[in-house]
């Protein structure tokens, strides 16, 4: 690990490099949170009858941070298929660095992409006044941090097993989609009907949401709507990540995914 | 042995299923040979450079490389090579010296020295205008060059090349020759070379034919060309079958290539008017020319004369 640090940076600033003149990218990174909070968030609010949108939108601060991190890491994880149809993934497997290398490469790239596109909303909801002054730093950095690593582990664990960019665009809708919706992001866990309660509660991104809530990112009451205790979604969100991050190293350090690309290029021709 | 030796393969192969890709072939290229692996598409050439650079793992036999083993001390061994592939392994979206720059960090160098190798490389390769050029607009002659230089940033000590000229016209396929050919002179490295333009390998220390997975011929190209004859007879006909039996008692064994019959003739050539006008009314042309490596593969596997005779 220790001797492929140079590369593990490389691939973190290809992402930078990447994601900096991906303006498009960066600015729908910003809309679609927006959208959600402002024009969503005030209209189920209004379907609920609540006296001001403030409550729930209050609730909504930390799902769409939550959600931008989610769309992030997944996008730039899965930017993994992509790359294995360039030309990136022909450098990737013959530079002399372990496969798993590849992967925790990867996945701490698409992290550092997410946390980036997150900090710019943090700093767009707090011009806009969505983000409370007794918010705890230290819990929305671990928040920030462990939602985003839950992400970037789902994406690589997607990622490992796909081989073509049509799959990419189904992961979108059969991936990323579903976490987002059976989460805490948009309703608290707790108030959901049992079957989805219990959906709900097996996503872990679900826990990297409730980290979120727990940083009283738009006051403390948003902290109390938080559905776990913090240690259990810190327990989760590392064994989550642990668990996908492996398998998805061993996926990748295995011949069967450089031997059906080589053999693929060796081939279409 | 091995350390003498910048490759070396015994009986090397590759099985996909029931499909022998390569079947068991030895190699001894010495420190910095010019080493050339020839053969139609699908011979076995590019799964052989893919096995070498641990790309793929071996069905069976076994490999050295830089004196590291292919099975086993796989990182060694990419430490040691540079390879270039059929397609470029560049990222489109990225300038040409941002490519450099992530082929050198991938393989350890420190900012410093890619900054000047890439500068030296891009120069070498005339490609320093073209610095902060984005790959995607790079015309296909550059985006080869371009995919050489990251292939040898790091200086191997032996350098894999996949078919480099496939795709390119003629002016780009003799840029990258003299490319290589500076690479080789300045820096000494070790090339391994897989092409089907059989034509430009005859720089090479020492080609070897592979045809289905077998190494059917090898040796200095130059001898090879010699031994093969000192002229070739080459009669265009509609007829080349008839043609054939006509002349092979006089000329020795024939060669059907479409509508082309051809002679390996080391004696002096027959007087050709003659010849010419003999054949008057059945070939539509006659000429003698002299051998190259096509003419030494295409007679190593030149079909037997009775299979020929039905195909004809």
């Amino acid at each position: 690990m220790i001797a492929a640090a140079r590369p593990i940076l490389a691939v973190l600033e290809r992402e930078v490099i990447k994601l900096l003149r991906q303006r498009w990218r960066l600015l729908s990174s910003m809309v679609r949170p927006m959208l959600w909070l402002l024009v969503i968030g005030a209209g189920f609010a209004a379907t609920q009858g609540r006296s001001g949108s403030g409550n729930y939108q209050t609730f909504l601060v930390p799902g769409v941070l939550g959600m931008t991190l989610l769309f992030g890491a997944m996008l730039a994880a899965l930017s993994t298929v992509y790359d294995k149809e360039s030309g990136v993934m022909r450098m990737l497997i013959i530079a002399p660095i372990e496969r798993y290398c590849i992967a925790i490469a990867k996945a701490l790239a698409a992290m550092l992409s997410a946390l980036i596109q997150a900090l710019m909303l943090l700093v767009l909801l707090s011009a806009l006044g969505y983000v409370s002054s007794q918010l705890s730093i230290p819990l929305l950095v671990l928040g920030l941090l462990g939602t985003a690593l839950v992400c970037a582990s789902l994406g690589m664990l997607v990622a490992a097993w796909s081989r073509t960019l049509e799959n990419y665009a189904g992961m979108m809708n059969l991936v990323i989609f579903p976490v987002f919706f059976l989460s805490g992001s948009l309703y608290p866990v707790h108030q959901l009907p049992l079957p989805l309660q219990i959906v709900a509660s097996l996503n872990p991104y679900t826990y990297g949401v409730d980290l979120l809530r727990h940083a009283s990112i738009a006051g403390p009451a948003a902290a109390s709507a938080a559905d776990f205790a913090m240690g259990r979604d810190l327990i989760v969100v590392i064994g989550f990540s642990a668990a996908a991050l492996i398998v998805a190293g061993l996926r990748f350090s295995r011949d069967a995914v450089s031997e059906p690309l080589v053999h693929r290029l060796a081939q279409n021709r | 042995m091995t350390t003498e030796l910048a490759i070396r393969a015994q009986f090397l192969t590759k099985r996909y299923g029931a499909t022998i890709a390569v079947a068991g072939i030895d190699l001894a290229i010495p420190r910095g040979g010019f080493f050339g692996l020839l053969g139609p598409n699908g011979a076995g050439k590019t799964s052989t450079i893919h096995m070498l650079s641990t790309l793929l793992r071996p069905t069976s036999g076994e490999a050295w490389v830089a004196g590291y083993a292919v099975n086993g001390q796989s990182l060694a061994v990419r430490g040691s090579i540079g390879v270039v592939f059929q397609d470029p392994a560049l990222d489109r979206s990225l300038s040409a010296a941002e490519n450099l720059r992530f082929a050198g960090r991938l393989n350890d160098l420190s900012r410093a020295e890619i900054h000047r190798r890439s500068t030296e490389l891009l120069e070498l390769f005339g490609l320093s205008e073209q610095r902060d050029v984005p790959v995607a607009s790079l015309s296909g002659g550059m985006r080869r060059a371009l995919d050489i230089a990251r292939g040898v940033i790091h200086q191997p000590r032996i350098l894999f090349l996949d078919e480099p000229t496939i795709g390119l016209d003629v002016p780009n396929r003799r840029a990258i020759w003299r490319h290589i050919a500076r690479l080789r002179a300045e820096l000494g490295m070790t090339v391994f070379l897989t092409t089907h333009y059989l034509e430009e390998a005859i720089d090479c220390d020492q080609v070897a034919f592979l045809s289905s997975g077998r190494v059917v011929r090898e040796g200095p190209p130059r001898t090879l060309v010699e031994q093969l004859c000192r002229n070739i007879l080459e009669v265009e006909t509609d007829q080349p079958a008839q043609l054939a039996e006509q002349l092979e008692p006089r000329l020795g064994a024939a060669l059907i290539e479409g509508e082309s019959l051809q002679f390996r003739c080391d004696s002096d050539p027959v007087e050709l008017g003659s010849l010419q006008a003999e054949l008057a009314s059945k070939a539509k042309a006659v000429r003698w020319r002299r051998p190259n490596l096509n003419d030494v593969f295409l007679w190593v596997n030149r079909p037997p004369a009775s299979q020929k005779r039905r195909a004809a």
